[in-house]
């Protein structure tokens, strides 16, 4: 398991982090200069925080109440920094060795072996880095890591060289690994989709703080402040208003779960790929939370669909994301005028912060 | 990578490439030709050859190399950390000691020389303690290495501090995390990785106290076997009767030996992690 609660200040960054994970993958999803980076610092010892405590497996390596600071030697933890770091002076085999000094000769190459197999290097030891692909050199750093006894796992932006096809198949190489592995990892992202397809946790962070921490699933539903679906990619953000458990935003109303502890001015927001999009019947009524619209913008992605869309009288654009094959079948292109549904079960409901009273987006 | 026969030069560079060629010859003609005939006089002119392996030419160019090397050995093990503080550590005054070393580049060695004799002669501010505790250094062999170090030394401080910062602190780090000591990683990794810079450090460090001469005149004195080095008996043989013919029999020695030395240098230093791909 891994326990950190400490506060760090560099300069004038100031971070405060708390979380617990047990075996499993944790990501700190946030924009660069968050914290996250700082925060596996810290876990590997690499930076001291002014205060607060750290434990690794059942140890604990740091704790400023009774002054204890385990240098990295001792801390046990397999850090993969995100410029690799591999001993360019060293072969493949040497570097993944490199931390075995403990170990005979026989065990050494032994170990070596079994983590080559581990990590599909066969047949590389002799190389050197400069003549690795980046894939390679990714696994090769993740070896290095793993040779030592390791009781966490951090990842600093592990795939953020590569390119997509080969960080896709390293994302699922990694999901593999954590499988056989059982350890806890904690893995840096800016990347949502790589957080949402790692994640089994994710911790947002901005600005040296946690926002939101909690099991993918509910982090990437429930974002708990505009800043965090922000984050998390909610492209759909109103303003609104809340009063005896109604709602209304940009002149429309609208039902959504409603947390009971928010009235007043607040913010709404949907995911673009949760809208629904529907043909107009003009014989029929329209639903709750649906608004007829028409399409102002139409940029098409390959795979999928970005639409905005006015709705007619009242309300504010609102942008849908669509897969190409729904997007034919209902002959998006051929009309204009559509039925836009904004489902109340993915509408997110919180407080309008205070600092953003300007009118929404 | 470009391949073997694809363009070797982009068509607009070729013009500049021409117009250079001349001034660059001109500088080529010009560092080449005294060197030439100095090699060619001394292959030429009878009665060199003697000179090349008299006594005292010997005993200068014995002096040379093992004073050299000496200044070389003390400044890896005084500078090299000096210069990984200088690269890696912060400290109050820092600035400070990085002027201070850059100091003895720029001055003439004549004036390292008085510098070090008001220091350590025998009337200098530290000449009665070292004299209380045993140590004459003025005009010894050891004076020698003293102002020979004295101004090299920075040249390997100078180089070894770059070396070092162009080392990445993350294979520092990661090292650590993977239990090696601090120490351990400066030996496995820092060192390993500034080789380029050590090696070119200790080369300039050497030849130039091979090439040492002011300061050494002045602190160490021109004595035959004791403190004269291979500068210092040119300068002898130039000012003596022989003039400039036993001037040049020592000269093309020296030249010879500098030039076998930074030869194999050249050869032996291939940079570990580009050896090979890249």
């Amino acid at each position: 398991m891994l326990n950190v609660d400490i506060a760090l200040r560099v300069g004038s960054f100031d971070l405060e982090i708390a979380f617990a994970i047990d075996r499993e993958l944790l990501v700190l999803f946030g924009p660069s200069g968050s914290g996250k980076s700082m925060t596996l610092g810290a876990i590997a010892g690499l930076r001291t925080p002014q205060r607060g405590r750290i434990e690794v497996g059942e140890r604990v390596v740091f704790d400023s109440a009774t002054g204890l600071n385990l240098p990295p030697q001792r801390r046990n933890v397999g850090y993969v920094v995100q410029q690799l770091a591999l001993f360019p002076h060293l072969d493949v085999a040497r570097n993944i060795a490199y931390g075995l000094g403990g170990l005979s000769r026989a065990a050494r190459r032994q170990r070596v072996e079994e983590l080559l197999a581990l990590l599909k290097l066969d047949g590389l030891a002799g190389r050197m880095p400069a003549q690795l692909s980046g894939g390679q050199q990714q696994r090769v750093a993740l070896a290095r890591a793993l040779a030592r006894p390791t009781d966490v796992l951090l990842l600093d932006e592990p795939f953020s060289a590569l390119d997509e096809a080969l960080r896709a198949d390293l994302r699922i190489e990694l999901l593999r690994l954590r499988q056989e592995l059982a350890l806890p990892v904690v893995f840096v992202t800016h990347d949502l989709r790589e957080a949402h397809l790692l994640g089994d946790r994710i911790a947002v962070l901005d600005q040296g703080r946690v926002l939101q921490f909690g099991p993918r699933e509910e982090v990437f539903r429930t974002p708990t402040s505009r800043r965090v679906a922000e984050l998390t990619g909610a492209q759909n953000i109103f303003r609104g208003r809340a009063f005896n458990g109604r709602l209304e935003a940009g002149g429309l109303p609208l039902r959504a779960n409603l947390p009971d502890a928010i009235a007043g001015d607040i913010e709404i927001a949907i995911r673009a790929e949760l809208c629904n999009l529907r043909r107009l019947d003009p014989d029929s009524e329209l639903p709750e939370n649906c608004y007829v619209a028409r399409v102002t913008a139409n940029l098409a992605f390959g795979s999928m669909h970005l639409l905005r869309l006015e709705p007619e009288g009242h309300g504010v654009p609102i942008e849908i994301e669509i897969a190409a094959r729904p997007y034919e079948v209902l002959g998006v292109h051929s009309q204009d005028r559509w039925v836009v549904e904004l489902p109340a079960d993915d509408l997110y409901v919180f407080a309008a912060s205070p600092e953003e009273a300007a009118p929404l987006r | 990578m470009m391949g073997r026969r694809g363009p070797r030069h982009r068509p607009d560079q070729r013009s500049l490439y021409t117009g250079f060629a001349a001034p660059a010859a001109l500088a080529l003609l010009f560092l080449g030709v005294p060197l030439v005939a100095l090699a060619y006089e001394a292959a030429t002119s009878g009665g060199i050859g003697d000179r090349l392996t008299s006594d005292e030419t010997l005993a200068a160019l014995r002096l040379s190399l093992i004073t050299s090397t000496l200044t070389l050995v003390l400044a890896l093990l005084l500078v090299t950390p000096l210069a990984y503080l200088l690269a890696r550590a912060d400290f109050p005054g820092k600035r400070l000691v990085d002027t201070l070393i850059d100091l003895p580049l720029v001055l003439p060695p004549t004036v390292a020389g008085v510098a070090l004799l008001v220091a350590f002669g025998r009337r200098g501010v530290l000449g009665p303690s070292l004299e209380a505790s045993g140590i004459e250094l003025a005009f010894t062999t050891a004076a020698v290495i003293v102002a020979q170090l004295f101004v090299s030394a920075p040249f390997l401080a100078r180089s070894l501090k770059a070396g070092f910062e162009a080392v990445d602190p993350a294979y520092e780090a990661v090292s650590a995390t993977l239990g090696i000591s601090a120490l351990r990683t400066f030996w496995r990794i820092s060192l390993p990785l500034a080789r380029p810079a050590l090696i070119s450090g200790s080369v300039l460090c050497w030849s130039r106290a091979l090439g040492e001469l002011g300061a050494t005149l002045i602190f160490a004195g021109n004595f035959e076997g004791r403190t004269q080095t291979m500068p210092l008996a040119i300068i002898t043989a130039f000012q003596s009767s022989s003039g400039l013919a036993g001037a040049m029999a020592l000269s093309v020695i020296l030249v010879g030996v500098a030039f076998v030395l930074l030869l194999l240098m050249r050869l032996t230093t291939v940079d570990p992690g580009r050896q090979a791909g890249g």
